[in-house]
């Protein structure tokens, strides 16, 4: 029998977001598998350099559209680092109210869009629905629904009325009523179940040694998170549990993120009672930075997420940005092999990769020495 | 209203290195929110079938070919949206060396939604009039 290799992607129904994935078949068994990347690469690391750290806040927000507050408040983890700010409690509670309420959005986002893989489309429907309440609450308290721009050195742009608060508190009881919903379709359905259970197995063992991070390692009973391990903004008086599960599969995955919805809404619920009536500081207006280089790792809804700055003559002159999707995808060939093609949507998006982040490298190979046109390349090689 | 809905055309989107803000943006379009299919509109994920293209982000190295063989590959009478401020005029991501050109010097560009990332509320305009050019 041949064996046919068949490219899945850039543009594919899997994603929104474009990946070329090649997989060698052996009739409809998935023997080899490897990824192209690079799609959405533009440089960011690049373009930090040489910008004000006003300026370059924004940039690194611009990282990812899912995860855009996560990336700022990386950055400002760093920077108040370096400069030894000490934000006062009621911004770093703001800071935590909008962070989980990203990662709320984000699982549901991913929640969506695994029921869409699998082609249950009413799941798919329902989970965009709540998303859009918690979009509704971001473009309340931040003023935009995507990229929030909500972080300041030392500050937060807004502060929440009384109103903003009431209002939260409704719309994520809209969401929190609907879960239970989630938990018993997911639970008793077994077309689910078939889809995704024992599909894509990593044990605890291989997750370690991948150096995976996130829900996707948590899936596999390992205890890591930021949250926990390194507190930062208002995370240490927050009580809520790290959530793990055993099985390693996508189902799995699928638990742990509908889990951490239910969590993150807890944290959210217990910080705005937290929320004093003092006023937020000004932020500063003009920085004179010294010479440093600082990091900063905050807890992504994808996993770790890691940012380093070196700055001089107040300017950043180095960026390093490294994100929880760029650790995980290195693990697909490996779940892939031995699977059907039916499973590749489910395992990939099982992963929830998160590309506008991972592509800031391009790994060239020049074994061949060989000089090639543009067009020539892609006959040979793509 | 009505006599606008005569063809009911599909919509393809390509991410050309946007940062995901403005597809998420068209993701919320497909919602009972915001709903395009009040329009006739139906996502498709494959632009052979779709008669609209939506561009999001600047082009770069490898999404340049990319968008022209995507392009081509449409059926005639077809259209370009370009979403989002970096698609227009390259935004924060402009003259860095992965980013090539504008979406406009690379495909014909039949309508511009500005914003970073644009409204769904604003992106549902381009779409209708669209509509009233098919």
């Amino acid at each position: 029998m041949h064996d046919f290799t068949i490219p899945v992607g850039p543009q594919h129904s899997s994603m929104k977001e474009p990946m070329c994935l090649r997989v060698k078949l052996d009739g409809n068994t998935i023997t080899d598998a490897w990824m192209r990347l690079g799609y959405v690469h533009r440089g960011l690391e690049k373009i930090l350099e040489n910008k004000t750290v006003i300026k370059a806040l924004y940039i690194a927000e611009h990282t990812c559209g899912i995860c855009s507050f996560t990336h700022s408040l990386c950055f400002i983890r760093a920077v108040e680092g370096m400069l030894n700010i000490n934000a006062p409690k009621k911004v770093n509670v703001l800071r935590v109210i909008t962070a989980e309420l990203e990662r709320v959005h984000s699982h549901l986002l991913w929640f969506g869009f695994a029921m869409h893989e699998i082609g249950f489309d009413t799941l798919f429907q329902y989970a965009m629905r709540e998303r859009e309440s918690i979009l509704e609450v971001f473009e309340r308290i931040t003023g935009n629904r995507v990229h929030h721009s909500f972080n300041k050195i030392g500050s937060v742009r807004y502060d929440l009325t009384s109103g903003d608060k009431i209002f939260i508190l409704e719309k994520i009881k809209e969401v929190e009523n609907k879960l239970p919903l989630y938990f018993s379709t997911v639970t008793k359905n077994k077309v689910i179940h078939a889809r995704l259970i024992s599909v894509g197995i990593i044990n605890q063992f291989e997750a370690k040694k991948f150096g995976l991070v996130g829900p996707f390692a948590r899936g596999s009973g390992v205890k890591i998170d930021v949250r926990k391990d390194d507190p930062y903004a208002a995370y240490k008086e927050a009580d809520f549990e790290l959530v793990t599960e055993k099985g390693g599969d996508a189902f799995a995955r699928l638990i742990v993120r509908l889990r951490e919805i239910e969590e993150s809404i807890k944290i959210v619920k217990q910080m705005i009672k937290a929320l004093g009536d003092e006023p937020i500081p000004k932020p500063l207006p003009s920085i004179s930075l010294p010479n440093a280089e600082g990091y900063g790792r905050v807890e992504a809804p994808r996993g770790e997420n890691f940012h380093f700055y070196r700055i001089e003559n107040s300017l950043v002159t180095r960026g390093k940005i490294k994100t929880p999707t760029f650790i995980n995808i290195s693990v697909i060939p490996h779940l892939l092999k031995g699977k059907t093609i039916g499973d590749i949507p489910v395992i990939l998006s099982s992963l929830d990769p998160c590309f506008g982040c991972m592509e800031r490298i391009i790994v060239v190979k020049n074994g061949k020495e060989e000089v090639l046109k543009e067009d020539e390349f892609r006959y040979k090689y793509c | 209203m009505r006599n606008m809905i005569k063809k009911s055309p599909w919509i393809s989107i390509f991410n050309a290195s946007s940062c995901n803000g403005c597809d998420l943006e068209v993701l919320a379009l497909l919602t009972p929110k915001y709903d395009i299919e009040r329009f006739g509109c139906v996502w498709k994920s494959s632009p052979r079938n779709a008669d609209i293209l939506i561009v999001t982000g600047p082009t770069n190295g490898q999404t340049k070919n990319r968008l022209k063989k995507i392009y081509s590959q449409m059926a005639p009478a077809k259209k370009v949206i370009a979403l989002g401020t970096c698609g227009i005029t390259g935004c924060v991501f402009r003259d860095y060396y992965n980013t090539r050109q504008k979406v406009d010097e690379v495909v014909p560009v039949d309508i511009y939604v500005p914003g970073c990332p644009p409204r769904p509320e604003a992106i549902i305009n381009a779409v209708v009039k669209l509509l009233k050019k098919l």
